[in-house]
């Protein structure tokens, strides 16, 4: 190992963070890898050493400052060695979903234009490949897993011991060109490309500067950005979500260099329920999606307990209900009566149960990138687990609001961070944000900057929001999703849509109703659980659509509904329904790789549905407010 | 990697299942809480002679005894899967050779009167050998053959034991036990030890416990070993693991002499305990009380096999003051219908029967019920 360049320069990046803290404590642990059974550290001086290696196998490689290196790979440590590794030649990191298709790969990887892939195994490459000729810059193909890679033969492709091994070589020749890179980095040296999810049009990528990630770092650790209290170096982190997203590269990679909280990555995205167990963070940090699944999980196990065991979660949610009120009245801190219930609950049940779904030793939890229903958080709530909702996009490197300790309010997404400017544009309500966090613009997209940032130095967010007692910022919806009855009344869907979310049943929903004279939704079924109150109801089914349509479902749906429309005003009643006749994928275009749904490409797909609903022909699976329509299978 | 350092300390405390080592996931206490309960236990097991009656005393001496039978039988029965009633006779053969290196000589009996640090290892060596020439054929047969077989084991020893009269006294005439002198430190003999008084009883316990911790921890730490998981691929299916390159021959030999080694030592000092061992003690019915243990306390398990032993020598004492309220039973000789022995009897069979039915995991399976119970809490699955 050769020595830690320390950066002398006035310039913060995070490359020099990690630098930093691998000088301070070489051998603490910065992160753990389940690998073979073992969850394996990896010290701050592994860290840095890899981060040199790779931008010394960059460098050897003709990567330039400036020049685009892209990842394709689930969280790993690796994600962070290439990311890091390309920053210190002053490249640019473009983070790939693991799930985007291939034809959404040759998008990203054509409009960056990257000049190196780093794909994790045989199944990332096989895309890259296949879509190879559309991405013309593409000079080399590095990958980390060498399972059924050896069969190929493609010139472009090298493993990655051997890419660390071209590092080592050119370590060798030349061991202070990092050292001068580190010396000419400069704050608005872009560090990454962050595309957008493109819920409406084609991913736009996001450039976040070295300046834009200190700001953001910077309230991240002053507390706030993402947890409330502060992280430190006790903290543990599991790393599960995309490293892609802006959200999941703040909770991993600067959370971990900011404040030396180790991070835990997941074996792979299906073991994370096992491995959140094992590892029991401190922070945890979920989208809405993960918060409802832990909830219907909990719903579900409980429907099939035992007596004694049901009757033990009834009494102590009805006293945590009790306990969470308490709480949301001292925005989210305890008295001491609450204290005292909690205590003995905590014997009975909270312990137990947040054990269970590993969030025992949780002390600070957060949902962002998607609205969530208050309903989910209150759940979490009864047992002790306060998650602070917070606000944030990649335009501005997932910094604006958060709910901090002690003053949270439900269903707002919390108080401008210090140093950011919160306004709601006039007339239109857009939320509007400027800080030093505001991202650099849009990859080669000049317009589409212009348009999100004005010439004040506005971000316009795009989102719709309304104050909360002057202080807490309240997110209305998109500004695009936002319907407009043929009567003129302004309707927030997503409120809605997240209402039907809450239930364990309901997977995904989306509500209709621009210009058309009254509300509907399409609805999408969660299997799993709908699945297992099949079965306990002796209900026999075959396929999803075969599921959806019975009329046992239709009724459960209906009645799910009809619990939503009580606690609403009557113009924001939905009027009918229809079962959404596949579960949505981000493979056929109807979500996008965070699992947002796109609302044009599904109106466009399901566009029957719809029609049958406002021609009142009535005829596909789904219902209204008083009966269900059953569709009995035309013999063919 | 370096996983010293107090920053990494922290975060894994108070996360048992985040294992950062193979060594730490596969210790015998790879939990915090069951090393605890550990110590807690062996700390009641310290104090508790001082607070029973002698003759109490003397009954969980016994069970630490049949604990240490148990559990090298449980090793051979439970995890190798080899049904054996030749307990009996290896715990004789343990008995005996203690008792002709520490006993006294007495007319023609033979008494070498060597201290304990010999006879000891010898009781469980001398059984351990004999094992290991019979072996080879007790691994040809299984199942039931190898139970007839061992069956055969038995009586043929009794006969043995029976006219080997220099060595056993002969039938009906026994002899005098080993003297457990360790170190010519008597552990059968009143002592004061500063300025206390403590009656044989206790210090022959004491001395029983640290033999059976010893016992138990090596059999403990010989279960996550290879050589036990081979027994256990045996016991699963033989083709299979000779298949897997487990030699049948190798693994059967080494089930038989490691659990006979357990039974030597176990019936060494049991001889001690009663006092004057005739040859008849080394029956068949001895070799059912341990495969009781076994079944009652659960297959392949070493905290099962204490449990069992617990069970099957409180269970006479138990029967004993149950006798009152049952119709029909009573004293030997009193004209009722059951005596005590007889009933004793027919409820250790029923027990056996319906372990074996309805619990094949025994009370170790009760345990694990239960503690799967709160385990799974606050759900059901």
């Amino acid at each position: 190992m050769t020595a830690v360049i320390e950066s002398l320069t006035d310039t913060w990046t995070l490359v020099g963070t990690v630098r930093r803290r691998a000088m301070a404590s070489p051998d603490g642990v910065a992160m753990r890898a389940k690998r073979l059974g073992i969850w394996r550290g990896i010290t701050w001086a592994d860290y840095a050493d890899h981060v040199d290696l790779v931008g010394h196998a960059l460098l050897s490689l003709g990567i330039e400052a400036g020049d685009r290196v892209a990842i394709h790979s689930e969280n790993r440590p690796e994600w962070l060695f290439a990311d890091l590794g390309t920053n210190a030649v002053r490249g640019i990191t473009v983070g790939l979903y693991p799930t985007n298709p291939a034809t959404e790969v040759a998008y990203l990887l054509a409009d960056s234009g990257a000049r190196i892939l780093i794909a994790e195994d045989q199944e990332q490459i096989d895309k890259a490949l296949l879509v190879e000729s559309q991405c013309p810059t593409l000079e080399h193909i590095i990958y980390l897993d060498p399972r059924g890679v050896a069969t190929i033969d493609n010139p472009k492709l090298m493993g990655w011991e051997d890419f660390l091994d071209r590092g080592r070589a050119h370590r060798e020749t030349d061991p202070r060109a990092l050292e001068h890179l580190a010396h000419e980095a400069k704050p608005t040296d872009i560090v990454t490309l962050v595309y957008t999810s493109g819920t409406t049009g084609p991913p736009k990528g996001a450039m976040l500067s070295n300046a834009n990630v200190e700001f953001a770092s910077g309230v991240i650790v002053d507390g706030g950005g993402l947890y409330d209290p502060p992280p430190n170096p006790g903290d543990v982190i599991l790393s599960y979500l995309p490293l892609c997203h802006v959200a999941e590269r703040a909770v991993t990679t600067w959370t971990n260099a900011v404040s030396g909280a180790v991070v835990h990555f997941a074996e792979s995205i299906d073991t994370v329920t096992l491995n959140i167990r094992e590892v029991q963070p401190t922070l945890f940090f979920a989208v809405p999606r993960i918060w409802e699944k832990l909830k219907a999980a909990v719903e579900v196990r409980m429907a099939g307990a035992s007596r004694i065991k049901k009757l033990n979660y009834v009494v102590w949610m009805k006293v945590g209900q009790g306990i969470a009120d308490s709480m949301l009245a001292h925005g989210g801190r305890h008295t001491l009566w609450s204290r005292i219930r909690y205590s003995v609950g905590y014997v009975f049940l909270y312990r137990s149960m947040r054990e269970r779904l590993g969030l025992r030793r949780v002390r600070a939890a957060a949902s962002a990138a998607a609205p969530i229903s208050p309903e989910v958080l209150y759940f979490f709530f009864t047992m002790g687990v306060v998650i602070n909702e917070l606000y944030g996009m990649t335009e501005n490197s997932a910094v604006a609001t958060s709910n901090r300790a002690g003053r949270i309010k439900l269903g707002t997404v919390g108080e401008a961070h210090p140093g950011v400017e919160v306004v709601l544009a006039e007339g239109t309500g857009e939320i509007l944000t400027r800080h030093p966090g505001t991202f650099a613009g849009y990859w080669g997209k000049p317009e589409a900057t212009a348009e999100a940032i004005d010439a004040d130095g506005w971000l316009h967010t795009g989102d719709v929001g309304e104050w909360v007692g002057d202080t807490h910022l309240k997110i209305v919806d998109r500004i695009k999703d936002i319907i407009i009855t043929a009567g003129g009344k302004n309707i927030s869907p997503s409120e809605i849509e997240n209402a039907l979310k809450a239930s364990p049943f309901i997977r995904e929903a989306l509500v209709i109703g621009d210009q058309r004279a009254y509300l509907t939704a399409l609805v999408g079924i969660e299997e799993d659980t709908v699945g297992q109150w099949a079965r306990a109801k002796r209900i026999p089914y075959t396929t999803y659509r075969d599921l959806s349509e019975r009329e046992e479902v239709l009724k459960l749906v209906q009645g799910i509904i009809a619990k939503v429309n009580e606690a609403t005003a009557r113009v924001e009643n939905i009027r009918k329904f229809r079962m959404l006749t596949k579960a949505l994928d981000h493979e056929d275009g109807e979500l996008t790789a965070t699992q947002k749904i796109k609302r044009s490409a599904l109106t466009t797909a399901f566009a029957p549905l719809i029609d049958d609903m406002y021609s009142g022909a009535d005829r596909l699976a789904g219902g209204d407010q008083s009966d269900v329509i059953v569709v009995t299978p035309v013999e063919a | 990697m370096t996983n010293a350092t107090k920053e990494s300390l922290h975060t894994t405390r108070g996360r048992p299942q985040l294992f950062t080592s193979y060594s730490r996931e596969m210790a015998i206490f790879n939990t915090k809480v069951k090393r605890n309960w550990a110590i807690v236990g062996i700390l009641a097991l310290v104090v508790l002679p001082f607070f029973l009656q002698r003759d109490m005393v003397a009954l969980i001496t016994t069970v630490l005894i049949f604990a240490i039978g148990g559990i090298g039988l449980n090793l051979l029965t439970g995890y190798a899967g080899q049904i054996s009633l030749g307990q009996a006779f290896f715990m004789g053969v343990g008995a005996y050779t203690a008792a002709t290196l520490g006993g006294e000589a007495k007319g023609d009996v033979i008494g070498l009167g060597l201290d304990m640090v010999i006879w000891l290892p010898l009781a469980g060596l001398v059984p351990a050998l004999v094992a290991l020439v019979l072996a080879p054929l007790a691994a040809r047969v299984r199942g039931l053959y190898l139970a007839i077989l061992t069956l055969g084991l038995v009586f043929i020893g009794e006969h043995i034991f029976k006219e080997a009269k220099p060595i056993t006294g002969g039938a009906g005439v026994g002899r005098a036990p080993a003297e457990p002198v360790f170190l010519g430190f008597d552990l059968f003999s009143n002592q004061t030890i500063l300025g206390y008084r403590i009656d044989r009883f206790t210090i022959f316990y004491i001395a029983c416990l640290v033999i059976f911790l010893l016992l138990a921890f090596a059999a403990r730490n010989l279960v996550r070993s290879r050589f036990v998981r081979s027994f256990s691929a045996v016991r699963d299916r033989d083709v299979a693991a000779e298949v897997m390159g487990v030699s049948l021959l190798k693994t059967k030999t080494l089930a038989f002499t490691i659990s006979s080694f357990y039974a030597g030592i176990s019936g060494a000092l049991l001889s001690i305990v009663i006092g004057r061992i005739s040859p008849e003690t080394w029956n068949i019915f001895l070799s059912i009380d341990f495969l009781a243990v076994v079944f009652i306390g659960g297959l392949a398990t070493i905290t099962g096999s204490i449990m069992g032993a617990i069970f099957v020598v409180m269970l006479p004492k138990l029967v004993n003051t149950l006798t009152v309220f049952i119709p029909g039973a009573g004293g030997v000789g009193d004209g009722s219908l059951l005596n005590v022995f007889e009933l004793q009897s027919i409820i250790f069979g029923l027990l056996i029967i319906l372990f074996l039915i309805l619990e094949p995991r025994g009370l170790y399976g009760l345990w694990l019920r239960l503690r799967n119970y709160f385990k799974a809490w606050p759900f059901s699955y």
